[in-house]
């Protein structure tokens, strides 16, 4: 069996040994758009007009969420040394989990928010377009969420801060995103914002994951 | 099988850890067939120098060359066992083994047989006491065919007939021509190995 | 010549000695540009048409937001001299610019928002430019936060070091959004390729404290490094013959 897959399965099967992991941000992301409704009014005009922005931000703490462990059980059990004697360069591997963070992590994620749409009133071209930024943007956010967990790896008290010091990298994808909302909103043309979109997920998703395994090689190196 | 001819040249590695000296222009030889057990007192440096050999840790001084090209480039040569467990927790024995070593069933069923783990295919890495969760780290010995080993506190958990396993085993790769570097508090009785006296240098 | 320079720098007690020097020439030249710019802006030049007396806080805003951007660059130079020269006094400097750029971003937020309240009719106002000095104090934050976090000074350096890089890719984002949003907020007052719009007394003073506080921020700076570099040297033995002899 070759590495890549043996990563994949692995990953299902850690998935299936830990279902919380991947239905825990979900339950978040609900719980937080159920209290919109609760502490605003339970006005469908005013719902549907912040209903899609309040998706997006719900959606990108639940990311948060979840990316925080990303390399941390691996790295504590001394698997991810590990990482570095096997026969592909550690870039690639990074690259490997962060695909498979998003394929079982975030795309779940993503799936589910139609329903917080129809609960908060979004209408439904709106909704297609905030599906359609989500799944654009969320490798960005992915990589960067990933580089937040990864640099955080070697303090103990860690906590929230990789989230911390990488949502301020998160505004150009939110005002990209904003953006393509609030045009579809007015029906005006969202191609050229979701092309910029795609073009900075592209551009992450590219160089990031060096990034990453510069990150993660440090951490390896101050570990005892 | 039998490996083919290595050498590992060390020559002035040092190493400093806030701003405390570990080692100090340490230059030594390795070649196949030879088995090198790093001693000293806690804190010596045994985990540094190991970690530094594997390519874990940044050279700081000195080099480090294997066949005379430099070690960071043949890591897939090198088998490191540290003293974290090294395996995951929620995962079985066999999965955890199936993704680090690549090996099929049938080999890693007979390798856990070897080590103890008879019967504990399918149980929980964190089902197990200590001294088997070691063992089934432990049985990457017996699954990856690299040249290199370091083993960081291998003895550790183990009962005495483990410890004859892991001997026999070890003994029996530097036969092969391999090289086995590791650290221990309990000298081994059944191996023949030479000794790096870490500590004395200041 | 070059190398011996650049193995000077790389002596934490070079660098002490010296920095205690050039923080007292930064120091006094600081204390006297600022105290003619201020004096000057504050009290010599002439009332603004529009704004009345209140437009004086720019003798303070505009440089400190000045400098709040320009540490930024500053931080992340310094992140390259450590990657490709494993210099370890350029991590020192990025620890203590982190700081002052986060207390600079800071005290620019607060004059913007004191100057907003007379001139907007409220403190806070959600522009381009607003805006992104709020991102730039979390992006300085989280480089201050990392640094705590890890306990190992030269992993911390390292992993500091990859934050501001990553981070300083956002700065030109930054400016695009400005103009992206175009708002409420004054287009820029003062650029070096165009003649600014205000007369000459009123940016003079300007340049000056521009140049002032920019010292200043040297002298600050020098001076928590020289700190870090004491409490990093510790163990060394020019550092406790040093205190012995205090």
């Amino acid at each position: 069996m070759s590495l890549e897959r043996r990563m994949f399965t692995r990953e299902l099967k850690l998935i299936a040994a830990r279902p919380g992991d991947i239905l825990k941000p979900i339950w978040f992301l609900m719980l937080v758009i159920s209290m919109v409704p609760l502490a605003l009014a339970p006005d469908s005009d005013l719902l549907s007009e912040i209903g899609s922005a309040m998706i997006w931000v719900a959606t990108l703490l639940a990311l948060l969420l979840n990316a925080e462990h990303l390399f941390q059980s691996d790295f504590s059990d001394g698997v991810l040394e590990q990482w570095l004697f096997l026969d592909r360069p550690l870039v690639w591997l990074v690259g490997l989990k962060l695909i498979t963070h998003w394929l079982f992590h975030v795309l779940p994620l993503i799936l589910i928010t139609p329903i917080a749409g129809i609960i908060l009133s979004v209408p439904t071209d709106v909704l297609l377009a905030l599906l359609v930024t989500l799944v654009i943007a969320t490798p960005a956010l992915t990589c960067f969420s990933g580089l937040g967990a990864a640099l955080t790896l070697g303090s103990s008290r860690s906590g929230i801060l990789g989230v911390l010091v990488m949502m301020p990298l998160f505004v150009p994808v939110v005002i990209l995103a904003a953006g393509v909302l609030i045009r579809a909103m007015d029906g005006s043309d969202t191609l050229p914002l979701l092309a910029l979109l795609g073009a900075f997920s592209v551009v992450a998703a590219t160089f990031v994951p060096i990034v990453v395994s510069a990150a993660i090689r440090l951490n390896i190196g101050g570990s005892n | 099988m039998i490996f083919e001819p290595i050498d590992i040249e060390i020559s002035d590695l040092s190493c400093e850890r806030d701003d405390r000296s570990l080692f100090k222009n340490l230059s030594m030889t390795l070649n196949s067939g030879q088995i090198l057990r790093v001693a000293g007192p806690n804190g010596a440096g045994k985990t540094t120098l190991l970690r530094t050999i594997a390519g874990l840790f940044d050279i700081q001084t000195g080099t480090i060359r294997m066949n005379q090209s430099p070690l960071t480039e043949c890591l897939q040569q090198i088998l490191y066992i540290g003293h974290k467990p090294q395996v995951t927790k929620d995962l079985t024995v066999l999965d955890n083994l199936k993704f680090l070593t690549g090996s099929d069933e049938d080999h890693l069923k007979r390798v856990l047989s070897d080590v103890g783990l008879k019967g504990y295919h399918d149980s929980l890495v964190k089902e197990l006491s200590q001294g088997q969760g070691r063992r089934c780290a432990l049985a990457r010995l017996w699954c990856v065919e690299a040249p290199i080993w370091i083993l960081d506190e291998p003895y550790t958990a183990l009962d005495v007939e483990m410890v004859k396993t892991l001997d026999a085993r070890i003994t029996s790769h530097a036969t092969a021509g391999g090289i086995c570097l590791f650290t221990t508090h309990q000298p081994p009785q059944s191996l023949n190995y030479t000794t790096l006296e870490l500590g004395h240098v200041t | 010549m070059g190398w011996r320079w650049f193995h000077q720098w790389g002596s934490p007690r070079w660098f002490y000695e010296r920095a205690g020097r050039w923080q007292l020439v930064c120091g006094w030249l600081a204390l006297t540009l600022l105290i003619t710019g201020s004096f000057w802006g504050l009290a010599l030049a002439p009332v603004d048409y529009q704004q009345g007396n209140s437009y004086r806080i720019i003798y303070l805003h505009v440089p400190v937001a000045f400098l709040a951007q320009a540490l930024y660059t500053a931080m992340a130079v310094c992140a390259v001299v450590l990657f490709v020269w494993k210099m370890k006094l350029a991590d020192v400097a990025m620890q203590s610019i982190a700081v002052m750029g986060f207390a600079f971003t800071a005290l620019s937020l607060v004059s913007g928002a004191v100057w907003g309240k007379p001139t907007w009719g409220t403190y806070w106002v959600w522009d381009a430019r607003l805006t992104s000095m709020l991102i730039l104090a979390f992006l300085y934050l989280g480089v201050i936060g990392l640094r705590a976090a890890i306990q190992d000074p030269d992993q911390a350096g390292k992993a500091c070091g990859i934050l501001v890089l990553v981070g300083v890719v956002n700065l030109p984002i930054i400016k695009y959004s400005v103009e992206w949003w175009n708002t409420l907020h004054q287009p820029a007052s003062l650029k070096l390729t165009e003649k600014p719009a205000m007369p000459a007394s009123m940016w003079i003073p300007l340049l000056i404290n521009i140049l002032g506080y920019y010292i200043a921020a040297g002298y600050l700076i020098l001076g928590s490094m020289r700190a870090i570099v004491l409490e990093r040297e510790r163990r060394s033995a020019w550092v406790r013959e040093l205190v012995s002899h205090a």
